[in-house]
């Protein structure tokens, strides 16, 4: 029997040949934490270990993407823990400059096909773009691989997943991962390992990729595989320095179900309060006030959201609060360049520095009680910008054009 | 490995909250974790789990927000196995690298009573329940996973095989 994309990967990192459901021993490439999380990490390092060497300096990062710049205190002095551990064992640090997480992985060349990366964020699986098993993890989990190495898994099924047609113009990559969230469910994926194809995916270029990747959290899967396309591989070559060569599942690999969407008359669709797969399309709910939006976050803060979002905003003033966060510098340098951020400016909305921004509560532009917003970002259970407020997701070009109205819109009508 | 004592009973999806309130995660000590194990299901948990150190449950046991706390506190209360019909996947994961055995048996999770004493052989994948008179079967834990349990948890297993 062949194997698919996971079993590919955890069979390199394992040195043997596995099957869903077994338990194997895989080498670790890259553990990555952040300044929340991290310095539990760090603190239970230094209490199993003292000051034992990690195992590779080189394969552990720390990415500050919550809490930049601190506000509180507390939030200083847990930077100011991995500042020092970083020092004191050679490790990365990604500072207060860079950027959410998972993207400043991607941009500064520490993933590749066949990696194994834990981190300790829910969403670290949106590295399946570049056909690296990358995922969440507990402190004890990323404690011991930062001594050792290695981790256990458990080898997940893999389900795959068609997606063809051409949607229409402002129906975008958000709107096919909600669509999809709505049909499986929270948890209708529940540690299944996903392989993407359909013409759809293959045209797609990497901020898109990364938008459906990233949600295949919500429906409670374990990792989400495009297969790179030349605009993906020539991205990971240029910033890792090296022969990307894909990797492609056996003709004979086993899939334990097969879904095929066509999204040629997908609308644009929202997920309502407070759940993300209370999806509806934006027509069922259009008109409603809201308050504010966010534009953002590493489902959809990368230059291509930006792009659409400016496209319906130029020569506009938004009615609704906006927030625009380019998921990293690098991402806010391009959208410099390309005028985005004039036209964000002169819309009316506040450009905030690169960061994982209005995902948590813990940031700047939380809700009131009551407060309804519109928000790029992946997730809308209660409280989780801000008590008794309601928070729809959506794609860019529907918070664009509902921030201009001041009410929830469809996209199409702005053209 | 051989795991004999009394049970508690509990039911269905039972979530990390009641296992270990979100309103004591600020503790970082295990011992003081282990006085809070329960206390927003079973009041009564630390003194049951005096002489009742099994626990068996229905379906998704531990399933809601991944702390590892859940898995810690039971363990440091005294709790030596947990047989449910499944568990969440994070808790399953966390429980392991605690080094705390857990079993899945629909079959078990079923028959078994509140007070019943039970003999679980980990290795041959038996339950044996003593004051029943009965047997259940489950699949065996690899034994790379057995060892992780037997050296208490998983930093302590790697300290141990790779010195």
């Amino acid at each position: 029997m062949g194997s698919t994309i996971i079993e590919k990967i955890l069979e390199k990192a394992s040195g043997k040949k596995v099957a869903p459901g077994d338990k194997v021993w895989a080498k670790i490439d890259l553990v990555a934490m952040r300044d929340f999380g991290g310095p539990n990490v760090i603190l239970k390092y230094e209490k199993e270990f003292d000051d034992e060497p990690v195992f590779d300096p080189e394969k552990i990062a720390i990415t500050f993407d919550l809490h930049i710049p601190p506000r509180q205190i507390k939030e200083a002095e847990n930077q100011k823990i991995c500042r020092e551990f970083a020092r004191k064992k050679g490790v990365k640090l990604f500072d207060i400059n860079h950027g959410i997480g998972q993207h400043t992985l991607l941009e500064n060349g520490l993933v590749k096909p066949y990696d194994v990366i834990i981190g300790t964020d829910s969403h670290m699986n949106l590295l399946g773009v570049a056909e690296a098993f990358s995922t969440g993890v507990g402190i004890t989990d990323i404690v011991t691989a930062m001594r050792y190495g290695k981790l256990w898994f458990r080898v997940p099924e893999t389900v795959k997943i068609n997606i063809n047609g051409k949607p229409g113009e402002f129906v975008t990559p958000k709107d096919v991962i909600l669509h999809l969230v709505g049909y499986f469910g929270a948890d209708g994926l529940s540690y299944k390992s996903v392989e993407f194809y359909g013409d759809f995916i293959e045209n797609l270029g990497l901020d898109g990729r990364i938008t459906i990747a990233s949600m295949v959290t919500e429906m409670d899967g374990k990792i989400g595989f495009m297969i790179p396309n030349a605009e993906v591989i020539n991205f990971l070559k240029e910033k890792t320095g090296k022969e990307i060569k894909p990797i492609s599942p056996d003709k004979d690999a086993e899939y334990i179900e097969s879904y095929d969407f066509d999204i040629s008359n997908l609308e644009p669709m929202i997920s309502c309060p407070h759940s993300p797969d209370n999806v509806k399309a934006v027509r069922e709910v259009e008109g409603k006030e809201i308050d504010q939006v966010f534009i953002g976050s590493c489902t959809n803060g990368r230059i291509e959201d930006l792009r659409i979002a400016a496209k319906i905003l130029k020569g506009k003033r938004v009615k609704a609060r906006t927030i625009i966060t380019p998921s990293t510098t690098e991402v806010a340098k391009q959208a410099l360049r390309e005028g985005l951020i004039e036209v964000f400016l002169e819309s009316g909305a506040v450009v905030t520095n690169p960061s994982c921004a209005l995902c948590t509560i813990g940031h700047p532009g939380v809700l009131a009680k009551g407060d309804v917003t519109l928000s790029t970002s992946n997730r809308n259970y209660p409280g989780k910008i801000g008590k008794g407020g309601e928070i729809y997701l959506v794609s860019p070009a529907t918070a664009a054009a509902s921030a201009i109205n001041g009410r929830i819109t469809d996209p199409r009508d702005m053209r | 490995m051989i795991i004999k004592g009394k049970v508690i009973k509990y039911g269905d999806d039972i979530n990390t909250d009641v296992i270990f309130p979100g309103r004591y995660l600020a503790i970082t000590d295990p011992k003081e974790m282990a006085e809070h194990a329960m206390e927003d299901l079973d009041k009564d948990f630390l003194e049951k789990v005096k002489e009742k150190r099994i626990i068996v449950a229905g379906k998704n046991f531990g399933c809601g927000s991944s702390r590892e706390q859940a898995a810690t506190c039971l363990k440091y209360a005294g709790v030596e196995a947990i047989v449910a019909k499944s568990f969440a996947r994070i808790f399953f994961r966390n429980a392991i690298n605690q080094g705390m055995p857990v079993i899945e048996s629909a079959e078990a999770s079923e028959d078994i009573d509140d007070g019943d004493e039970i003999e679980i052989i980990l290795d041959r994948g038996v339950i044996k329940n003593l004051s029943k008179g009965k047997e259940y079967n489950f699949k065996p834990l690899p034994a790379f996973i057995m060892e992780i349990i037997e050296d208490g948890g998983l930093v302590n297993h790697l300290k141990k095989s790779i010195k």
